[in-house]
């Protein structure tokens, strides 16, 4: 009998077991060994879990990842691209290990605190221990699970009460040449404490072929009057994966505004889980995904109103290069009792060629009924009527194409608060394009 | 040399033709008027001398000083000196006026080999040509055509034409549904810019327009076919006797 459970059991669960975690602390160990045991009796997903029935997986679910022993060495191009956001404090993580040369911990701005974390985890009654795994761990989702089974290395970050710094975090997760096989884990708890604002950047770049698994997880805890501004870039190699996770609680009167791009990779998967826990509060997604011939790139939203006047307002757009596939999966859950609740959806996809196939699945579940819901979901190609009209004021027709796409997708750029990571983001749409210098003088 | 030669032009869309020969000579400095009912093909005509790629020529030549337009893809037809004022002009979302207009004043300008337009030059030449047709400059830093009205549409046009100018200006229905003061303008505008060395090709549903732009021929054109031309008075005979005269003639 233990022989064959031995050998039913994942390699993950066998890696589980023979690491040594003797100094971790009694309650994140109970929290581990849950998370562990959720991803064992789930496995990763088949095409018959509905979460995951349009997620092409392909290799990562019969390669085994593991954690770098020795992080790789930065490229000339990724090391020139660490700092992106002007004024930012900057945290690096190389192949999934924290940098610690390269990041910036002790130049942090006031009101704000920044631990490893390891160090947060040796802190008693702290706020790892009051808020890491809690939130975000309620979800079945086995990348989620298995970041929290693995995680040794992220940063956890709290705002103090009624703290509002200028300065951005800009976090920064780099997959190397040498990361094949590898699994990065990061891991990240942003608490944001009454009445405090805070803006923080998470950029995800990747080296193409590497055939590695990035799985990060983002928790966010807004308690009452709070903002939190939430940037998330990934642009992952050729052959790399990510699959990731960002969990947000949204206390009364909170406010969130995330912005999203995935800009290339092989797979991504981003899952964004928003609970609207107090009245009041709102939260404000917009995404762009680039998707590029033979990659993927899936988009799950979990909207939840959980309490009366809150509003949730989602605009998510793709763009769709030669043989490429998207998923947009968005759910808007209207507890009862979440009365006055207004919230919107619209995903909008535009495919480039034929060959492209974008999927977009909106899932609308009401049980109140003084609500407002709007949602809206398009597949289409370019109009070939204001192409046409173009060139017959002598544009070009790659240069019309190339105009109108950046047109489209510049819509989620425009109103972006930080010009600097607006004009990285930019340049990773032109580089998609058709006709490109042409479009540059659109700018 | 003919400005415009359209010789027995055959044209058809999902196997249905549409055009069925037409012969049309149009010399430089001249004002032609094409007038005919509805569904008779006049949009049609417009848009395969432009080079729409849904209409397939079967027959034919279009030539323009001379050259042959329809080996040309619809870009090089512009750079040509060619124009089409769109009887539904397309919205732009995203792609502001400003930026449209550079982007088309300066690939007609590569086409003759000339630098770049001077930013500041350039937009002293926009302001000046939307006096002309008293365009609100707030539509420039709007999005072509986004949210336009219909009159803003129209006026957006022929703004465009006198920004670019053209050798020929096709205006398809640039009339149609304005109200007099706007027709005014824009007739304001086409009748600025006659002039020698350019000529126009009027699609009209209604005789008013040559109230205000006298045309020096008028074309009648009935289920694909140009069945009668004229002096200016053919179109104050259309007026009062209608179409069916002439649409008996061609079915015949
Ligand atoms: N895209 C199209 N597909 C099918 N038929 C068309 C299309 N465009 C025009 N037609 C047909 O061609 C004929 C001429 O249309 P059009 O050139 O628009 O006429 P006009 O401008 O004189 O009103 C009409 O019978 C119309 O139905
Ligand atoms: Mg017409």
């Amino acid at each position: 009998m233990m022989e064959a459970v031995a050998e039913q059991s994942s390699v993950y669960l066998q890696d589980f077991q023979a690491r040594d975690r003797s100094a971790e602390p009694a309650w994140w160990a109970t929290r581990r060994e849950a998370a562990m045991q959720r991803f064992e009796a789930a496995g990763f997903p088949g095409r018959k879990v509905e979460a995951w029935k349009q997620t092409r997986l392909g290799n990562v679910t019969q390669d085994h990842f593991r954690p770098a022993q020795v992080p790789g060495t930065l490229s000339n191009e990724a090391a020139a691209n660490l700092a992106v956001v002007e004024d930012a404090v900057r945290i690096v993580m190389v192949d999934g290990v924290l940098d610690t040369e390269r990041s910036e911990l002790e130049r942090l701005p006031d009101g704000v605190r920044v631990r490893t974390l390891a160090a947060a985890l040796d802190e008693d009654g702290g706020v790892a221990e009051q808020h890491l795994a809690r939130h975000a761990d309620a979800e079945p989702h086995p990348f989620l699970a298995l970041n929290t089974a693995f995680a040794t290395q992220g940063v956890v970050i709290e705002v103090v009460s009624g703290a509002a710094p200028e300065q951005p975090l800009e976090l920064v997760s780099v997959m190397t040449a040498e990361s094949t096989g590898v699994a990065a884990w990061p891991r990240v708890l942003i608490h944001a404490a009454t009445s405090s604002e805070f803006t923080v950047v998470q950029r995800h770049e990747g080296s193409d072929g590497a055939a590695y698994l990035t799985a990060p997880v983002t928790e966010v805890i807004a308690d009452a009057n709070s903002v939190v501004n939430l940037f998330h870039y990934a642009s992952e190699g050729d052959k790399g994966s990510h699959l990731g996770v960002i969990h947000t609680t949204l206390d009364r009167d909170s406010q969130l505004n995330a912005h999203a791009m995935h800009a290339g990779g092989q797979r991504l998967r981003t899952d964004f889980y928003v609970n609207l826990d107090g009245p009041g509060a709102s939260a404000n997604l917009n995404g762009l995904y680039l998707v590029r011939n033979g990659q993927f790139s899936d988009v799950h939203t979990w909207v939840r109103h959980n309490a009366d006047h809150c509003t949730s307002e989602q605009l998510v757009k793709g763009v769709l290069d030669g043989k490429a596939e998207s998923v947009f999966d968005g759910l808007i859950q209207v507890a009862k009792g979440a009365q006055k609740t207004d919230a919107g959806q619209e995903n909008r996809n535009l495919l480039l060629s034929p060959k492209g196939i974008a999927h977009s699945n909106p899932r609308l579940e009401i049980y109140a009924d003084d609500v407002k819901c709007g949602h809206g979901s398009t597949v289409g190609q370019l109009d070939e009527n204001a192409v046409f009209y173009m060139r017959t004021r002598g544009i070009s027709d790659q240069e019309a194409r190339g105009v109108l796409t950046f047109a489209f997708a510049n819509e989620m750029l425009d109103d972006m608060a930080l010009p600097s990571l607006q004009a990285y983001e930019r340049e990773a749409l032109l580089s998609l394009l058709p006709g490109e210098e042409a479009v540059r003088k659109l700018l | 040399m003919a400005l415009l030669e359209i010789r027995n032009l055959h044209a058809e869309i999902e196997g249905e033709e549409i055009l069925k020969g037409i012969n049309l000579t149009l010399e430089v400095g001249q004002v032609h008027a094409i007038m005919g009912p509805n569904g008779s093909g006049k949009s049609t005509l417009a848009k395969v001398i432009a080079g729409d790629a849904a209409y397939e020529v079967t027959e034919g030549e279009v030539l323009l000083d001379g050259k042959d337009v329809l080996e040309m893809e619809p870009e090089e037809r512009a750079r040509e000196g060619l124009f089409l004022g769109f009887q539904y002009p397309v919205e732009i979302p995203g792609v502001s006026n400003t930026y449209f207009l550079r982007a088309a004043a300066n690939a007609v300008r590569k086409h003759r080999g000339e630098p770049e337009v001077d930013a500041a030059q350039f937009l002293r030449h926009v302001r000046e040509r939307m006096e002309l047709v008293q365009m609100d400059e707030a539509l420039l830093k709007r999005p072509v055509n986004s949210g336009f009205s219909g009159g803003e549409k129209k006026r957006n046009e022929i703004f465009q034409m006198a920004v670019l100018e053209p050798r020929l200006a096709i205006l398809d229905e640039t009339d149609s549904g304005l109200d007099i003061d706007a027709l005014r303008t824009v007739s304001h505008g086409v009748n600025s810019l006659r002039s020698p060395e350019r000529g126009f090709l009027l699609i009209t549903h209604y005789q008013r327009l040559l109230n205000y732009i006298v045309p020096d021929t008028v074309h009648v054109m009935v289920d694909g076919r140009i069945v009668k031309s004229g002096g200016k008075e053919l179109a104050v005979e259309l007026e009062e006797s209608g179409y069916a005269l002439f649409e008996e003639n061609s079915a015949a």
